[in-house]
């Protein structure tokens, strides 16, 4: 944001500072710990469990022996790294941070952006996920203007792929089409590689109201993956309608994660009129055997900056 | 009904689009030939607004306007951030790369040049080809770089092959099938998704 004048821009630090504040509060009230993971996270690593991710997009440093590092380009990782290396299975954790990553924009400068997120780690995974969902509505609700919550899981689409005979770039190239809501691309695509799958022509049209698409899934054959998935989803209902939240929730199936370590219930935050995506998270058990130890973990972390300057464009 | 703006590309694609949106009555007093490039139609909460054709993707990815017309030979060549949701089946043409007649694409430990008005798409073709290339980014009349020497081939939307045939040159091999595409931002998407759904049905015909 650009300031016209030094107090203007320290005013404006401070309107951010107790937002900031209230939250840490919120999160610390519900049983969370504050968690300050480090900034650097190795290239190889971060690649490794992104293949999607375009890694020009990531900052990359060199150690003094050249190897290659980058800054964080998300906060998750380098949380687990620090958990795990003294993780004790038996415990639920919770813990939040207030911090930064870096990316690289369009014009290849650094871009610093502010995140605040939560992980809630080795617990019931139910009990977890209707938590999460619950304090993203919570936080989504301190904004005074109309919202949606999408919600989707990754897990439902990766059992598929384990089902059926595709190599790993092929199914890249299935994902990239699906995100982009590319109906016609796909079509194509699977034809030009005989793939004959109904589930994947209509994959698309699995968006809207809960019910109606878990009914249209249930058509599919499904394997153990898939029907694990929907069941997930289905269990968060009651939650939902208790809590009077279903107006917010956006249910699509064809949701793809922008960070391929979530298998399981993934979700994004919009507001309207912001052409931000301002809250994204999901389950992420996968990922943690990476450091040790498969756990029950589930996070989601919220863009500072947008979140920030829609409170500031409220109070003015 | 809620508000929705529309970004077309001034030109053909234009056209083709508000012919569409007129049977269905969205359109009401557009004059292309005006210098205006805003029209709003109170009535059915709808606004059209004309940029250039690289622009669209802008418009929409900032969310200034919901959904737009758009080439794919202009998706192909920016990155970026929107949806892609439909293609319209018009504006249909290809991306080809032409040279002279029986001219070889491939050169084995030589630099093959490449005049094209699309470099970043040229480089994504060629990434996966072992051939070493050099692309001379042109902004128009690209038929004559081989012609003058400037490059061996080029690579550029190719409709009826009139203009390469003008300059005696040869679609040497097709690349991608072009045609206008429907592309939404990603937030809009989700806040507007019954009304951009009609708009879908309207424009496939359904």
């Amino acid at each position: 944001m650009q300031f016209k004048s030094i107090l203007e821009e320290l005013a404006a630090t401070k309107f951010r500072k107790n937002i900031e504040r209230e939250l840490e509060d919120y999160f610390e009230d519900s049983g969370y710990w504050m968690i300050e993971p480090k900034i650097f996270q190795s290239y190889d690593e971060f690649v490794c469990s992104n293949l999607r991710t375009d890694s020009k997009k990531t900052v990359k440093v060199l150690s003094g022996n050249s190897e290659v590092y980058i800054l964080r380009p998300d906060i998750t990782m380098n949380v687990l790294r620090k958990i795990f290396s003294k993780w004790e299975n038996d415990k639920p954790l919770k813990v939040y941070y207030n911090s930064k990553i870096y990316l690289n924009n369009e014009n290849y400068n650094i871009k610093e952006m502010r995140q605040m997120g939560i992980e809630y780690l080795g617990e019931d995974s139910l009990l977890a996920d209707q938590e999460m969902i619950t304090m993203a509505v919570n936080l989504m609700k301190k904004i005074d203007r109309p919202f949606i919550l999408e919600l989707g899981s990754s897990k439902y689409l990766d059992s598929y792929f384990e089902e059926i005979d595709v190599d790993i770039e092929l199914e890249i190239k299935i994902k990239n089409y699906i995100a982009k809501k590319n109906k016609h691309g796909l079509k194509s695509l699977l034809k030009k590689n005989n793939i004959k799958s109904l589930l994947l022509e209509n994959i698309l049209t699995m968006q809207g109201d809960m019910e109606e698409v878990i009914n249209q899934a249930r058509e599919y054959p499904m394997n153990i993956g898939m029907q694990n998935a929907l069941k997930e989803l289905e269990d968060l209902k009651d939650i939902f309608a208790s809590n009077k939240m279903i107006p917010y929730i956006h249910f699509d199936l064809s949701m793809i994660a922008d960070l391929d370590y979530y298998d399981g219930i993934i979700f994004k935050g919009y507001y309207f009129q912001s052409n931000k995506k301002i809250l994204s998270g999901g389950r992420y058990d996968r990922l943690t055997e990476k450091f040790g130890e498969k756990a029950s973990a589930i996070g989601f972390s919220v863009d500072m900056d947008e979140f920030v300057g829609l409170l500031l464009k409220e109070a003015k | 009904m809620d508000k929705l703006t529309i970004a077309l590309a001034k030109g053909r694609l234009a056209d083709e689009g508000l012919k569409l949106f007129e049977k269905y009555d969205l359109v009401s007093n557009i004059d292309q030939e005006s210098r205006k490039l805003k029209f709003t139609n109170n009535e059915k909460n709808i606004t059209f607004i004309f940029v250039k054709p690289s622009d669209v993707i802008t418009y929409v990815e900032k969310g200034v306007a919901d959904i737009g017309i758009v080439g794919k030979d202009i998706l192909l060549e920016s990155e970026s951030d929107v949806y892609e949701i439909m293609d319209l089946g018009f504006g249909k043409c290809k991306f080809s790369i032409a040279g002279f007649k029986e001219q070889s694409i491939f050169k084995k430990n030589e630099v093959l040049k490449i005049a094209t008005k699309y470099p970043n798409y040229v480089y994504s073709i060629f990434k996966e080809r072992d051939q070493k290339i050099e692309v001379i980014k042109l902004n128009g009349s690209v038929e004559l770089a081989p012609i003058m020497g400037l490059a061996d081939v080029i690579v550029d939307i190719v409709q009826t092959g009139s203009t390469l045939k003008a300059n005696d040159l040869v679609v040497l091999e097709d690349l991608e099938d072009i045609s206008a595409r429907l592309i939404a931002n990603k937030v809009s998407y989700r806040f507007k998704f019954g009304l951009i759904e009609q708009i879908e049905e309207i424009l496939g015909g359904k």
